[in-house]
């Protein structure tokens, strides 16, 4: 027994002496170099790469993180998704001031949670120019699901411009990188050959037309990466036929949602943004920018399957393999075509035009693509609009049904998508142009097929409702939230030991990625004690949206759209929790239920 | 046996007789009544076996049902052997033991699928009313396989089975999602 206790004394000696322990990482901020095999440009990494190296956590341990900036101007990391205290938490200003360069910041918390995470730069577009890794932790007890081997796959939409770039384009000309109207190049020919005025005008009465069919994605032009690689590079991961496969879907995108599939697999869906859901076998699913999901597949034949992931506005998408040995690459299946938006997700959208008054919509006229002109007051405000919560059957009139046969209109018919027969999703207004539906005719995942496993919290009323409407104005390229941008608006304060609901009203055409840090969203999707509990809730266009929040991080934390060139332009809120665990009258109205 | 194996026996026989009695109540056996005439592919055929006769039992293995696992995560029996089970469900969610086939269970997903969308199976518990309105509606809502038991949350069930001479059997979970998720396990048949 004395012989023991000295060889384990001894070892614990070992491992102080060496420096860096169990649960101590060392990460560098670098200018790297992006390949993508379609491009290259300058951007940024950790540890000399992007994405960075996997960081690997245990639940229950505590983790000490050193991070030495090499770039020549501020940086920061956040680890999104992550239960800790507010000063960890890695947000310029809200957080700490930043790191600067060739300083070396210490990160230390305590790991209270499992599952597949991640973490990025939160200074400016370091992120969109590679600032992106992922977190792995492993749970204390064993997982509520079986697998024999696990991959990250990491999605990113790499762009040939860096992200100060793209930013300053889209504040000049919003439509400046939408490729699937006209190019700069287009446009130039268009000069020369009517003259800059006559150019320009056609551009902006497109500019107002185009607002309605093809306003799914702001950023076009992209690569998109898993860990790293594009379809070109073709990232492989190996399996035994017959294995049980974990793959930890994590969407690092700036702007770019991802419908996923394996051809020839169907996917068992075991978490969500981290958490253990009760398993749901799908055959795709979208993934909004930020969230996360893990999935189990089981590849029994012989042959390399393809991971899929199709850019939702299809303009493009990226294939990895799932090989059983090395040197073979799984086709890629032809892209889809774009949708375009319905008139249901224009439902809310009462004015893109300048001026953001969004109470007095009368006297706007649209012009339709079919060249007819519709008045403002067809705008019925609540046509379309869905609620969180929904009904068992889900009827599919259009708001104003007479549209939708109406020549614009014919390819979004023939393309199949809403109310064709396939079950519309409670979570996209009824008759949306972006109804999600598989491209092998099966399931797709919706939010209202999420379920946790085991409740976070104990199921009680709210103790309060905050209304959050997102707004925006294309024509300048400003994102908001209740019209107000971030430089001009106050904090959202909250009360230690309440529960807040949230209600996300989306009057805009895009889809937001709603991001509240240090504390759960608890998403309404009807499932009372069973709901899901998230850290990024994505509100479709037209519809509205809720999700509840148990206030138990004291300090002050970020609350943002998570597409990067929203949040900087103003879609973005500093929420501060009042009070704290040695609050008496917090605890109180915790007790009473508020 | 020892007298205080025979006590033991008759306890867990007794405890397993009021189990079965709460899973299949007596309100409901217009339900029972009814199982018989239904094609089910995984009644009571030979090619999986039979319900043995509990005077014929040889060893009672101990099933505990975990979210979403089992332990022992395969089951070693001989052929023509006749085994009891003794089945807990210590996890949360409402789990199956259920001895049959992979395509058997595969063919099984379906029908509880549908016993989901009737809201006859909650995750965590089961709906009676329900299953009494899908009953009525669609000739079956309860199941009651003798080669299965469906468990809410702490319950426990027996099964006394007879094995084939020669089969490929699984022992699973068919609540939706469960299987794929990894809750099934390999009996293995020897001489």
């Amino acid at each position: 027994m004395n012989c023991f206790r000295s060889l384990c004394l001894g070892l614990i000696g070992l491992a102080v002496a060496s420096g860096v322990q169990a649960g101590e990482f060392r990460l560098t901020v670098d200018p790297v170099v992006i390949d993508t095999g379609e491009f290259t440009r300058n951007g940024i990494g950790y540890n000399g790469a992007s994405p960075g190296p996997v960081l690997r956590f245990k639940e229950g341990e505590d983790v000490t993180i050193h991070v030495t900036n090499n770039l020549s101007e501020s940086t920061s990391i956040h680890w999104h998704g992550l239960i800790l205290p507010y000063q960890q938490d890695g947000v310029p200003g809200i957080s700490y001031p930043g790191i600067e360069p060739g300083e070396t910041f210490t990160y230390r918390f305590p790991i209270v949670q499992s599952g597949t995470y991640w973490f990025h730069s939160h200074s400016r577009f370091q992120e969109p120019d590679g600032a992106y890794g992922a977190i792995v932790i492993e749970p204390k007890k064993r997982d509520p699901f079986r697998f024999d081997r696990e991959y990250i796959v990491q999605l990113t939409d790499a762009h040939p411009h860096a992200g100060s770039r793209i930013m300053r384009n889209l504040k000049m000309m919003p439509d400046y990188y939408n490729r699937q109207q006209r190019t700069m190049g287009d446009f130039l020919n268009d000069v020369e050959k009517m003259g800059f005025d006559a150019a320009w005008a056609d551009r902006m009465d497109w500019g107002q037309m185009r607002m309605m069919p093809n306003d799914i994605e702001d950023l076009q032009g992209f690569t998109p990466l898993i860990n790293g690689k594009s379809t070109k590079q073709n990232w492989t991961g190996l399996f035994k036929p017959g294995e049980r496969v974990r793959l930890r879907f994590i969407n690092s995108s700036a702007m770019t949602y991802f419908d996923i599939r394996v051809p020839g697999l169907k996917m068992t869906v075991v978490q969500a943004d981290g958490n253990n859901v009760q398993p749901v076998t799908v055959d795709e699913f979208r993934i909004a920018v930020a969230e996360t999901y893990d999935v189990i597949v089981r590849p029994t034949d012989d042959k390399p399957y393809a991971i899929f992931a199709e850019s939702v506005g299809r303009s493009a998408a990226v294939r990895a393999t799932l090989s059983p040995k090395d040197g073979l690459v799984a086709d890629a299946p032809e892209m889809r075509k774009p949708p375009l938006l319905t008139m249901a997700d224009m439902g809310m959208a009462h004015g893109d035009h300048a001026g953001m008054d969004h109470s007095a919509p009368t006297g706007m006229a649209h012009k339709m693509p079919d060249g007819s002109t519709m008045s403002g007051a067809a705008h019925d405000p609540h046509a379309g609009m869905n609620h969180g919560s929904p009904p068992a059957a889900m009827a599919h009139k259009m708001p104003d049904g007479s549209t939708m046969a109406g020549a614009a209109h014919a390819d979004h018919a023939a393309m199949g998508h809403g109310g064709s027969g396939q079950p519309g999703d409670a979570f996209y207004a009824a008759g949306s142009g972006l109804m999600p539906s598989a491209a092998n005719g099966g399931k797709f995942l919706s939010y209202t097929d999420l379920r946790a496993m085991r409740p976070l919290y104990p199921d009680r009323e709210a103790t309060r409702e905050i209304e959050l409407r997102l707004t925006g104005n294309m024509e300048r390229y400003i994102w908001s939230i209740n019209g107000v941008k971030f430089s001009k608006a106050e904090p959202i304060k909250l009360k230690y030991g309440e529960r807040v609901r949230f209600k996300f009203v989306n009057e805009t055409m895009m889809t937001h990625p709603m991001h509240l840090h240090g504390m759960w969203s608890i998403l309404d999707n009807g499932k009372g004690k069973w709901d899901p509990v998230k850290h990024v809730i994505s509100v479709s266009p037209g519809t509205t949206v809720y999700m509840e929040t148990e206030v138990d991080a004291p300090g002050q934390w970020a609350f943002h759209c998570h597409l990067s060139y929203h949040a900087d332009s103003g879609m973005f809120r500093k929420v501060v929790v009042e009070g704290g665990p040695g609050d008496k009258r917090a605890a109180l109205k915790h007790r009473h239920g508020g | 046996m020892k007298p205080t194996q025979t006590l033991r026996c008759a306890t867990v026989a007794t405890a397993a007789l009021l189990t079965l009695s709460l899973v299949i109540p007596v309100a409901h056996t217009a339900l029972a009544a009814s199982m018989p005439g239904k094609d089910h592919s995984h009644g009571g055929g030979s090619e999986i076996g039979m319900p043995g006769d509990p005077g014929k039992v040889s060893r009672t293995v101990n099933v505990v049902m975990y979210d979403n696992y089992y332990e022992p995560e395969a089951i070693s029996v001989k052929e023509g052997e006749t085994v009891r089970f003794v089945i807990k469900n210590e996890g949360s969610l409402v789990h199956e033991f259920n001895i049959a086939t992979g395509p058997m269970h595969k063919a099984h997903g379906p029908e509880m699928m549908m016993m989901v969308e009737h809201g006859v199976l909650e995750p965590d518990r089961i709906n009676w009313k329900a299953a009494e309105a899908m009953q009525k509606s669609m000739g079956h809502g309860m199941h009651n396989e003798p080669n299965s038991r469906l468990l809410e949350p702490g319950k426990s069930g027996e099964i006394v089975w007879s094995f084939p001479k020669h089969a490929n059997l699984e022992f699973a979970c068919n609540v939706p999602g469960h299987y794929d998720a990894g809750m099934v396990g390999k009996i293995k048949l020897s001489h």
